[in-house]
């Protein structure tokens, strides 16, 4: 913006356009006002800019020379500061017809005088594709140059003219265009609005069947596509909806956008970007709500436009997908934007399906190319919303190759199992609630537990419903309705607890209930109160009406509670139970362990005599009422590649024997044919596992002598100085574990204990290298503990020993390194 | 022969009936349309000539053989269906045995409840309805007919049984016999709930056993209980019979029976009305409880 010239610039080109020598702009302009846009970058607009290029670069040399020569500086002398030579023939109409003689090489500038040779001096030696690239430019400023005329909104004119001032610059310079300035550099934010969405897919629909994963997915590419080529709406319209350092924020994405999106996608000259890969949620955050009206609202307009098959999918199922998003998307605790988005290894996989064996991750994706004749034919109408162009081939390829990256990573996460096969595994494994048959009440006895229920509510025969009373609005008949039946399933399930008092919390306002409702009436539910401030909800009933007991109700309700919080933002439930509900929560995930500080629910919860309080805390990535569903699945694909593998093998091995030799313990690598199967040792522990045999042992060496040495009467256990160990060697507590027991000291001692062991024994096993790895030496240290526990009763003095012991060397453990924590 | 052969076998030929079933309903359809043409030609001609009276008889006596050899097949095929199960339930006797008896093993997992559940209402939906022939009265044990004062229940029957709980109280539960001793007229049952895993040594008058045939509303409606009867009737998604009263009996085959349970913690002392399958509803010896 510095260029002292800059101000020259613009009549300067104004009287370019005059000259006719850039008389096809001119004619670009004519064929129709709505679409010179750069904004707008119809499908006319991008073929009219490359048949134009097309066309200025089959020109002659000459006239390339020319029309290059209105944008090379004067190099007659260094005084000259003209810019661009200028024609002193300007043609008499303003629409030139491109046969016009070409000016020659001595026709001298109409504005500082030297001639045309002159301006473009520095082009003799230049390549034909260099010219031509300079060409292309000169088309593109030329249709800048239209678009700032035209622009009527402040901002948007602004970049423009920034972005063909920078144009401008670089054909005098022949240098590459690079937007500068504190805009950054693509990508803006990361994981983008690709990544994702291509998760929230995975994160909310990978549990469905196949052929339903793909619609999901197939919407998503789409929603993709058009983002890609939505306009935006300029900040003074987003000024207008939101508040003022929003805004700010708004017109700095919206200005990257223009310079990195939207202009080059008409504009080759300018390094082009897609929107959905350069932002992340934040610009999502911003445009989604109005995206979301105007798309559907396209969307309804041309319904009749769509394909029939494509009409189903976006009418009924875009809404929804959208809705959800748009949870994600808005929602604080939504796992779909962070940078480590994985879900469980097979989970992923399912994905896999639609990316990988479509054809096109090599030559145009299938699911793309569906999405793209879909949208080709709304692209065609413009109505002033979305306006999508069919992709040259070459940038058809950028989507299928950023899918195809992701794949890679979530092979990787799958270990080693190739994703082919993955994808073959999962064409076997149809969708188990579509096995059921008509008499689904019919379960296998190792369905989940919750199977039932979920096919209940899928068919509509159970809703559940968050309700409560309202003293500020008249809460509608069905509500009090429901919460009457709630009241009454308490108050029978729960002969405990009065009546009056059930009454009381179930319509005080500030209590809510989940409720079961089945043929219109009230079957169970769970009262709750959140503590958003305390970060907890107290559980205050749960019951489900005695007939409609162990019908895995109780266990849906809980999963939607905890999906309801989740939405919510609370992630953790306490819970008085009484001695009956223990069992309950325990299935639900509860448990005694309080992990909430106590100072956050004291003087909030209701405290029950004789109950037990518990704890549930909640993971936000576990979708809860699907859970049981998706590992259901993820254990047939492990089932299937076991089967599958054990069908390649076919190979029985003898069982292993040398346990009865009375070895403990071997190696699992040593176990033949385990190596066949695929296994491999696990990369944790070879992270943490010492490499190097020696490194380990004197580890170990150092170890086991600290234990029987360092400590020595810094313990204050007078008795062991006496005892038999050898003076300033021995930990105090360590005596009884220094030598094998003697059977004359305890004559049944063999017979109790099976594997016995002391430190003397494990001293020698250490020197013979049979402690290979960390694990082994643990796992001794722990039965000289065990051991003792087993054989004294627990009050002796051996076991406060073995007490003692056990936390000296756990502590030297940790200290060294060992173990973790 | 293998159970398992056995079974295949059967399927086979209950496949086969099925076919023949199909046969005969086309050949019974062509013979009933015969006559209903008959009937219009008579109705058109308005009179009924000694012509069409011998061929309304012989079309009518050919109609009645073909329903009747309809009939026939389709029992066929209920007793396959019958023999089908019994030779199941024998197998999983056999296998409940094996079970008991292999102490070597590590025990068994307990079914889950919500299991055990579907399995009871599974049992009743599938249990048969009796069809008897013109005029033949419902069997012992069909509906709510009670079995012959001398009946023994075999093993793996279900019967409600009366035991003592911990508490003291008595209680019915649904069991299942295990052996029945004629010297000293004492059944061994099992309380069909594993989660209990007890074995009960009862008096005969501690056991009832359980229908064996649903009664067909439509044609047997005497082998039901009918309205405020008083039962015993198995609550439900439980394994306990309560005292209750019959709301309705089943309309339809397929049908339960609506019984009020009777509940202290309900203002008139019974439940609403609760559903309860056929299989699942008892006569209550003791009138007078309490």
């Amino acid at each position: 913006m510095s260029d002292p010239a800059a101000q020259a610039l613009q009549p300067r080109l104004l009287q370019t356009q005059s000259t006719g020598t850039a008389g096809s702009g001119a004619a670009a302009t004519g064929s129709g006002p709505g679409n010179s846009d750069p904004a707008r970058p119809g499908l006319s607009q991008q073929q009219r800019a490359s048949q134009k290029k097309a066309q200025v670069r089959a020109f002659p040399r000459a006239k390339k020379l020319e029309k290059l020569g209105v944008f090379s500086a004067c190099k007659a002398s260094d005084t000259c500061k003209c810019n661009g030579w200028k024609n002193p023939n300007p043609p008499s109409a303003p629409r030139m017809d491109l046969q016009q003689q070409t000016a020659s090489l001595s026709e001298s500038c109409r504005s500082c005088g030297h001639a045309l040779a002159d301006h473009v001096s520095h082009l003799e030696n230049v390549s034909e594709d260099e010219i031509n690239r300079l060409l292309g430019m000169v088309v593109d400023v030329e249709n800048l140059f239209m678009s700032v005329h035209k622009e009527e909104d402040t901002d948007t004119k602004q970049v423009y003219f920034y972005l063909f001032k920078l144009l401008r610059k670089c054909i005098l310079q022949m240098s590459q265009p690079v937007v500068e300035g504190s805009l950054g550099s693509p990508p803006f934010e990361k994981p983008n609005i690709e990544q994702g969405v291509l998760n929230f897919v995975q994160y909310k629909f990978s549990h469905l069947a196949p052929k339903e994963r793909q619609t999901m997915f197939e919407l998503s590419k789409m929603f993709l596509l058009c983002l890609n080529y939505w306009k935006l709406e300029t900040p003074t319209q987003y000024r207008q909806r939101t508040q003022k350092d929003e805004a700010t924020a708004y017109k700095v994405d919206y200005t990257r956008w223009l310079c990195y999106c939207h202009v080059p996608q008409s504009n080759d000259s300018l390094p082009r970007n897609e929107t959905t890969q350069v932002f992340g949620r934040n610009l999502l955050k911003s445009i989604f709500t109005v995206t979301r009206r105007q798309l559907l609202e396209k969307f309804r307009v041309e319904k009749d436009k769509l394909l029939p098959e494509k009409r189903t999918l976006i009418l009924t199922h875009f809404p929804k997908f959208l809705s959800m998003l748009e949870e994600e998307i808005y929602g604080e605790n939504s796992p779909i934007w962070e940078a480590d988005f994985t879900i469980p290894a097979s989970d992923g996989s399912q994905m896999g399906p639609q990316t990988v064996m479509s054809p096109a991750s090599v030559s145009g994706s299938a699911a793309l190319s569906k999405c793209l004749s879909s949208s080709s034919s709304l692209g065609s109408v413009d109505t002033g919303g979305v306006e999508i162009i069919s992709l040259s081939p070459g940038e058809k390829r950028k989507l299928p190759e950023a899918l195809t990256l992701e794949d890679a990573k979530r092979i990787r996460v799958m270990g080693d199992i190739p994703m082919e096969l993955v994808n073959e595994v999962m064409m076997t494994i149809t969708d188990p609630a579509a096995m059921l048959g008509p008499e689904t009440n019919l379960l296998t006895p190792n369905a989940a537990r919750d199977e039932t229920a979920r096919l209940e509510e899928r068919r509509g025969i159970i809703e559940f419903h968050v309700i409560g009373n309202s003293l500020s609005q008249k809460s509608n008949k069905k509500i009090l309705m429901w919460l009457v039946g709630l009241q009454n399933v308490f108050s029978h399930q729960l002969p405990r607890m009065p009546k009056e008092y059930i009454t009381r919390l179930v319509f005080d306002p500030k209590h809510k209930t989940l409720a079961l409702i089945k043929d219109g009436r009230v079957i169970g539910g769970i009262c709750f109160r959140m503590f958003p401030t305390q970060g907890f909800t107290e559980i205050v009933f749960c019951a489900v009406t005695s007939n409609e007991q162990v019908k895995g109700y109780g266990t849906h309700l809980m999963n939607h509670l905890k999906e309801y919080h989740i939405k919510h933002n609370i992630l953790y439930f306490l819970t008085y139970a009484d001695e009956y509900a223990i069992g309950y929560f325990k299935k639900q995930g509860f448990s005694k362990d309080i992990k909430v500080a106590k100072s956050r629910y004291l003087g909030y919860i209701k405290d029950y005599e004789g109950a037990t309080l518990m704890e549930c805390e909640l993971n936000p990535r576990i979708p809860y009422t699907e859970l049981s569903h998706i590992i259901k699945r993820q254990k047939e694909i492990i089932k299937k590649l076991i089967e599958r593998k054990q069908s390649q093998i076919r190979k029985v091995y003898p069982g292993l024997t040398c346990f009865k030799e009375g070895v403990r313990q071997i190696p699992m690598e040593s176990i033949p044919g385990i190596r066949e199967t695929g296994w491999k040792p696990s990369n944790k522990d070879k992270g943490k596992e010492v490499k190097d045999p020696d490194v380990l042992y004197n580890m170990l060496k150092n170890l086991l002598a600290q234990i029987k040495v360092s400590l020595t009467f810094k313990n204050s256990w007078n008795t062991a100085e006496d005892l038999i160990l050898t003076p300033a060697q021995t930990h105090p507590d360590a005596w009884p574990f220094m030598e094998p027991v003697k059977k004359s000291e305890a004559p049944d001692y063999y017979e109790i204990i099976r594997f016995p062991i002391d430190l003397k024994t494990m001293t020698e096993r250490l020197k013979n290298r049979y402690y290979v790895t960390k694990k082994l030496f643990i796992a001794d240290l722990q039965r000289i503990i065990s051991n003792c526990r087993e054989y004294n009763p627990p009050d002796s003095e051996y076991c406060k020993c073995a007490n003692t012991l056990e936390k000296f060397f756990y502590f030297k453990l940790k200290d060294g390194g060992l173990i973790e924590k | 022969m293998s159970a398992d052969t056995k079974i295949a076998e059967l399927l086979t030929e209950l496949h086969q009936l099925i076919k023949q079933t199909q046969e005969e309903r086309s050949r019974s359809e062509h013979n009933l349309l015969n006559i209903q043409k008959t009937h219009e030609r008579m109705q058109t001609e308005n009179k009924t000539s000694p012509y069409y009276r011998t061929k309304l008889r012989g079309l009518y006596t050919t109609a009645k053989a073909d329903a009747e050899a309809e009939c026939s097949i389709l029992r066929h095929d209920l007793d396959k269906i019958a023999e089908i199960k019994s030779l199941l339930e024998e197998r999983r006797i056999a296998a409940k045995m094996a079970g008991v008896y292999s102490n070597s093993d590590p025990p068994r997992k307990t079914m889950r409840r919500g299991v055990l559940m579907t399995l009871l209402q599974q049992s009743a939906m599938t249990l048969p309805l009796w069809i008897g022939k013109p005029g033949e009265s419902p069997p012992p044990l069909c509906g709510a007919t009670p079995a012959s004062s001398d009946y023994v229940a075999k093993q793996g029957d279900k019967v409600a049984a009366r035991v003592k709980a911990v508490d003291g109280d008595e209680q019915w539960i649904l069991a299942e016999v295990v052996s029945y001793s004629h010297s000293t007229n004492k059944y061994e049952v099992d309380d069909i709930d594993e989660e209990g895993k007890e074995r009960h040594t009862l008096s005969r008058r501690r056991i009832i056993p359980l229908p064996q045939w649903k009664a067909n509303p439509e044609t047997d409606p005497e082998a039901l209980f009918s309205k405020d009867q008083l039962v015993l009737a198995l609550y439900p998604q439980t394994t306990c019979f309560y005292r209750a009263l019959i709301h309705s009996p089943p309309h339809r085959p397929q049908d339960d029976y609506s019984v009020l349970f009777e509940d202290t913690s309900y203002p008139d002392g019974y439940s609403p009305p609760l559903n309860v399958a056929q299989r699942y509803v008892v006569a209550c010896k003791e009138n007078k409880k309490k």
